[in-house]
């Protein structure tokens, strides 16, 4: 979540609010965001719910596949980056411009 | 006779390796049942600070990158 706080200000100027979500408690999640320089949401999802509402619960881990999903003002999926390509930031910087999202 | 135990012996192993791989190869991670072109689930979870947090909030207001990750204290 760091290397996404690092491309933080590209994403606000696409008008684009970055939400993390883990199976973490708030707790940890607090700890986390301050000991690395998060300043954007990291939400909680205690229980797994949401994960599983998205098909990410991963059983070999107990916890979520690492996914982001870039959605417009209407709500609609626009991308969906899996793994390796939803670590960096940079690809779903680079989904803002492909689908001109801007303020 | 000598030549039949060797090739017993080389089938059997060659078994024991096959179903040890098998054993070592990690079931398919998920497949996201929320797809491009689906309205994204709506959800409300509490953020890091205590304040609830609903996906339906940036409706018409803002895009949202959504990054699910699988553990705080790592990487990514």
């Amino acid at each position: 979540m760091k290397s996404f706080q690092e491309q933080l200000a590209k994403l606000e100027a696409a008008d684009t609010q970055v939400l993390g979500v883990s199976m973490d408690s708030p707790f940890s999640n607090k700890a986390w965001a301050e000991s690395i320089g998060v300043t954007f949401p990291l939400l909680s999802d205690w229980g797994g719910d949401t994960t599983r509402k998205y098909g990410l619960y991963n059983p070999s881990y107990k916890a979520p596949r690492r996914a982001t999903f870039l959605i417009g003002k209407d709500g609609k999926v626009l991308e969906v980056h899996l793994d390796k390509t939803a670590v960096d930031p940079h690809n779903v910087v680079q989904a803002c411009e492909r689908h001109k999202l801007s303020k | 006779m000598q030549m039949f135990r060797h090739a017993m012996l080389a089938a059997a192993l060659g078994a024991a390796c096959v179903a040890g791989m098998a054993q070592d190869k990690k079931p398919a991670p998920p497949e996201p049942t929320v797809k491009v072109g689906d309205v994204a689930s709506d959800f409300k979870l509490t953020d890091q600070n205590g304040k609830d947090v609903n996906l339906a909030d940036f409706r018409g207001k803002k895009n949202v990158a959504l990054a699910f990750y699988v553990f705080a204290f790592t990487g990514g």
